[in-house]
């Protein structure tokens, strides 16, 4: 018992946390839990307060953003009417952003935090890094960044005949 | 929802309090600049092994038993090698005050001989007064020498405050990461990414090197039975901190002690060419492995640095040179792409169009 009270001491519980949160993105799919410690060290994370903007619309893409705790409302102004519209609100769990790990673009939406948010960032550059240092994990993320943007892609064109 | 065209104007005394923050800092800085130099060092000490620190992180041990780990056993190997450096040092400092006023005498009855048949074929070098300058220079060595020693007061300060940066460090740059501008933390926190990559690798790659070096130097010189192989390896060490200083330091310093030991031109050309190797063996393999990540500085560059290094800050200067350049060529280079994204001085770069549709 002596043992495993210093062993809790030593040990960072919300670490395990954060490796288990990892696991279940998408993006992150196929991802051994042991090279998932390399994607957390890539990793920034960041607190937003409520109603602070994350990125406006127009800006230049840099980092790919996941919602650990809190939510995010992405919106997006029309040019037409200058209004602007909420077209998806992130939960925790899920990502936004992701073009900028490709290229370094304007951005088409707006984020703005709806409550107290906390997100990881992805950076091109850590992105980069680890795909030079660990191909591994970098063919996982490139592939599964492939298959989320077909998937969008695919949305898009069906969206219409949906309606 | 709000528009992102809005946006709130800001009212000029909300800078009033950063910018009286900021002057008070630099006037500190400026007045307690001796007390405030070891701290310098320490938070590059502790910029340099952060990333140690973060490997345990990372792999769930708390940050401040990561901190207490490295310096338990790092700070136990170190002791032990420091310690049997000085004990290296010390012997061999002593025999070289005691020695020193022979071979200085040697060297100079060979200067003197030189400069007596140079000065009987080109009368105007007799104008210079070579003799004069170098009896100057042989006094003044064991001189610098002992002043040196006050200096290794430091590797005792440093990592002491070095130790209390990591184990606070992640704590302030976490709040100052959560107080950056909301809109702006995005393009703040690349452009650190960007500087932490090329700095860190130069860094970790540099110091890694001039170990590599010393440790080469050391076995090297030890195995041609060369005098006080300990003191040049540790010189040949520091000065490898410059970029090309090492081997031309060691080159020279070795040439000396083995024309004054053995007094014969078979062990210099040895030392040279061990010298030559070395400077190949870190051109061809050490440089392109260790510094593969790092900035790449043009050589006229680097000297350019270095000199101007050296007039602002001195011997520090030129330590800190090099590091410093790495920031601002990155600092350059991100001001040129953000021309052409952020200020918008130049047209945007299109977007990758492929005319096949998604089928």
């Amino acid at each position: 018992m002596g043992f495993l009270n210093a062993f809790s001491r030593i040990y960072d519980e919300e670490i395990l946390h954060k490796l288990d949160f990892l696991r279940n993105i998408s993006l992150f799919e196929g991802i051994k839990k042991s090279q998932l410690i390399h994607v957390l060290e890539s990793l920034q994370e960041r607190t937003y307060l409520k109603g602070e903007t994350i990125f406006a619309q127009g800006d230049i893409g840099r980092a790919l953003f996941i919602v650990l705790d809190g939510k995010i409302a992405l919106s997006r102004l029309d040019a037409a009417a200058q209004k602007s519209e909420t077209i998806a609100e992130v939960a925790p769990g899920e990502f936004f952003g992701e073009m900028a790990l490709l290229e370094e673009m304007p951005r088409t939406a707006t984020a703005t935090a709806v409550e107290e948010t906390k997100v990881f960032m992805l950076f091109k550059i850590k992105l980069d890094s680890l795909l030079f240092s660990y191909p591994k994990i970098g063919v996982v993320i490139a592939a599964q960044l492939a298959k989320i943007l077909s998937a969008r892609l695919r949305a898009l064109l069906e969206k219409p005949a949906e309606n | 929802m709000s528009s992102p065209e809005v946006h709130t104007k800001r009212n000029p005394a909300q800078f009033v309090l950063p910018v009286v923050i900021g002057l008070l800092s630099l006037y500190f800085i400026v007045k307690a600049k001796g007390a405030v130099f070891p701290f310098v060092l320490s938070a590059a000490l502790a910029y340099i092994l952060n990333p140690l620190i973060t490997y345990f992180e990372v792999r769930g041990i708390k940050r401040s038993y990561a901190v207490a780990g490295l310096y338990i056993s790092a700070g136990a190997v170190l002791f032990l090698g420091v310690w049997l450096l000085m004990h290296f040092l010390s012997a061999e400092i002593q025999d070289l005050q005691q020695t020193w006023p022979t071979y200085a005498e040697r060297l100079q009855a060979y200067t003197t001989n030189l400069n007596t048949k140079l000065v009987k074929s080109y009368p105007v070098l007799g104008k210079l007064g070579l003799e004069a300058k170098l009896q100057h220079l042989m006094e003044l060595v064991p001189q610098l020498l002992v002043s040196l020693l006050p200096a290794l007061t430091l590797l005792f300060i440093v990592p002491f405050i070095t130790f209390f940066m990591l184990i606070g460090g992640g704590g302030i740059i976490d709040y100052l990461l959560d107080h950056l501008p909301a809109r702006h933390s995005e393009l703040i926190l690349h452009i650190a990414s960007r500087i932490d990559g090329s700095l860190g690798n130069y860094l970790r790659g540099i110091l890694t090197e001039a170990f590599v070096i010393f440790l080469i130097a050391f076995t090297g010189l030890m195995l041609m039975g060369l005098n006080y192989a300990a003191v040049i390896a540790v010189l040949i060490g520091f000065s490898s901190l410059v970029p090309y200083l090492g081997a031309i330091v060691g080159a020279v310093l070795s040439s000396i002690v083995a024309y004054l030991q053995f007094g014969t031109l078979l062990p210099i050309i040895k030392i040279l060419g061990f010298f030559t190797g070395i400077r190949f063996f870190d051109d061809w393999f050490l440089q392109p492995y260790i510094m593969k990540k790092a900035v790449d500085l043009n050589p006229a560059v680097i000297l350019l640095a270095l000199m101007a290094g050296g007039e602002i800050g001195g011997i520090w200067g030129i330590v800190f040179s090099i590091p410093v350049t790495c920031i601002i060529k990155e600092i350059l280079q991100i001001a040129i792409e953000l021309q052409e994204t952020e200020f918008r001085w130049k047209p945007k770069p299109e977007p990758t169009r492929i005319s096949i549709p998604y089928t």
